[in-house]
């Protein structure tokens, strides 16, 4: 089953498309829009999905904390970028945004057939 | 049993691969869709990768958890391969005899079941204010299963424990992303040699699934789910407790109350253990609309290595409480289902709580006691409904 899904996101990666309008395997979400999107992507999905940090609602103190021990267990974050990281993470996941609502998972593989 | 012979036949040979998601690959989900998940049933998606699922509370009306609607708690990726037949379990550190176990040696030894809820630290984590870091969990970072497998004690006594033997450390076969320390514990030997910890290779009576920490797990029960390590692959008999980011920062908690923005030293921190006393009400769902007549409150209650003694609700804010039916079903580790029937004599809103009492005399607070890492959350719980 991960090997079929496995299949489809690398193809996806070649194409840079999604595999199939009829496979939407969801595997993750985005990070939002702004000037940090794409230093963001790089310092913190290579380890993890977005959805870690799209259900964070964190003061900026605390989103830095989080950002210097990430950085020291292996996030890619440039000297010049720590700053800009953690006021792109406080403006947008700060403890006044409503609450991240979560998809449900359904038993299925990526073609939509019934899993086990 | 016969699930054994079942299962050395599915492993028999057989090499369980998984390719990991390839990183930042992203497409989108139509909105109302539900993500395709193998073996996973209606879960709440915390995370794909790492996996982390959390169950609707509404699926709490089974003494066991079905296995698709059980939690799953990572704190990295699952193992990319996972090969049955040259799975080896290592045993060492303070020992006369260090050992090396198959899986198929395993199985030789002694199988003993224990009913366990098993509950993350960090379950309700959500409803902690203000917000602490984490996943956050909502109420259903729980489940129970009856895990089965040999204890952990038949494994320590063959290998000749040495006194100097005070902490047993597991470790698992976690894959660990860029320079995140590993994901190693330890148990004090007293729990260790506890009856009831196993090395559980089955979950009500099947082979563990992948998710579950196939082909082997600690199971510490009465714990935190911290302490029953997946995937295991090594013990180590160790003179002091584990030093390590899982043990320390990681799954500690204040000796003393504190607020929010207070220091805390580690000399004044000790490693989260056993599990609180907790209810929560599966049934009627928070936010439902209800017709008068008979409703039926319903939900679990838990208490880590304590039984639960009674839960009692209340439909008008706390003013009065009224004792719950508990469920037939018990084991010493076990959530006990409960249910209490209740007439509402108008139309309204309502908020209906429930709280539970245990063995050692623990009741659940009215407010949450906060932690800056958001563990044990055990608040009094309350849905609101409106009955028309």
């Amino acid at each position: 089953m991960f090997r079929k899904i496995s299949a489809v996101a690398l193809l996806a990666i070649t194409t840079g498309l999604p595999a199939q309008k009829s496979a939407p395997a969801n595997v993750t979400a985005d990070l939002p829009a702004g000037a940090m999107q794409t230093r963001a992507t790089t310092a913190c999905l290579e380890c993890h999905e977005a959805r870690i940090i799209l259900q964070q609602r964190l003061s900026k103190a605390a989103w830095t904390k989080e950002v210097d021990k990430m950085t020291k267990w292996g996030a890619v974050v440039d000297p010049a970028d720590r700053d800009a990281l953690i006021d792109y993470l406080s403006t947008n996941f700060s403890p006044d945004k409503p609450a991240y609502e979560p998809p449900r998972t359904a038993n299925k593989n990526a073609s939509g057939k019934s899993g086990d | 049993m016969n699930s054994r012979r079942e299962f050395l036949k599915q492993v028999s040979g057989a090499v369980f691969a998984a390719a990991a998601a390839p990183s930042m690959l992203t497409w989108a989900l139509p909105a109302g869709q539900a993500v395709p998940f193998p073996g996973e049933d209606g879960m709440i998606l915390r995370s794909f990768r790492f996996v982390d699922l959390e169950s609707p509370v509404e699926y709490f009306n089974t003494w066991l958890t079905p296995v698709p609607h059980f939690f799953v708690r990572n704190h990295m990726h699952e193992p990319i391969e996972l090969d049955a037949s040259g799975w080896r379990l290592s045993l060492g550190g303070e020992v006369e005899k260090p050992l090396t176990l198959s899986l198929a040696e395993l199985f030789k030894l002694e199988t003993h079941s224990v009913v366990n809820t098993l509950e993350c630290a960090g379950n309700g984590r959500s409803l902690q204010r203000p917000q602490v870091p984490g996943i956050q969990w909502g109420k259903g970072a729980v489940g129970t299963a009856r895990f089965s497998g040999p204890r952990l004690h038949d494994i320590l006594q063959r290998a000749g424990l040495k006194p100097s033997g005070k902490h047993v450390m597991f470790r698992g076969l976690d894959e660990v992303p860029g320079k995140v320390p590993p994901f190693i514990r330890s148990i004090p030997i007293e729990k260790a040699l506890d009856a009831d910890t196993l090395i559980a290779t089955h979950m009500s009576g099947s082979p563990l699934t992948k998710h579950h920490g196939f082909p082997a797990r600690a199971l510490v029960p009465g714990w935190i789910g911290a302490a029953s390590c997946k995937w295991l692959t090594e013990i180590k008999v160790l003179d002091a407790e584990f030093v390590g980011n899982f043990m320390s920062p990681g799954y500690r908690l204040p000796n003393q109350p504190v607020k929010p923005g207070d220091a805390v030293k580690p000399e004044d921190t000790h490693a989260v253990t056993a599990l609180s006393v907790k209810s929560v009400i599966s049934g009627p769902i928070d936010s439902s609309s209800l017709k008068m007549g008979k409703v039926t409150v319903h939900g679990a209650a838990w208490a880590g290595e304590a039984d639960i003694v009674k839960v009692e609700i209340s439909t008008d804010g706390g003013t009065t409480w009224n004792l719950a039916k508990l469920g037939r079903d018990q084991a010493h580790y076990a959530w006990r289902l409960w249910s209490y029937d209740w007439k509402p004599g108008r139309g309204g809103d309502y908020s209906i709580q429930s709280r539970a009492t245990d063995s050692q005399g623990r009741v659940q607070p009215e407010t949450p006691v906060w932690n800056p890492s958001g563990y044990l959350y055990n608040a009094v719980d309350q849905v609101n409904v409106h009955v028309s």
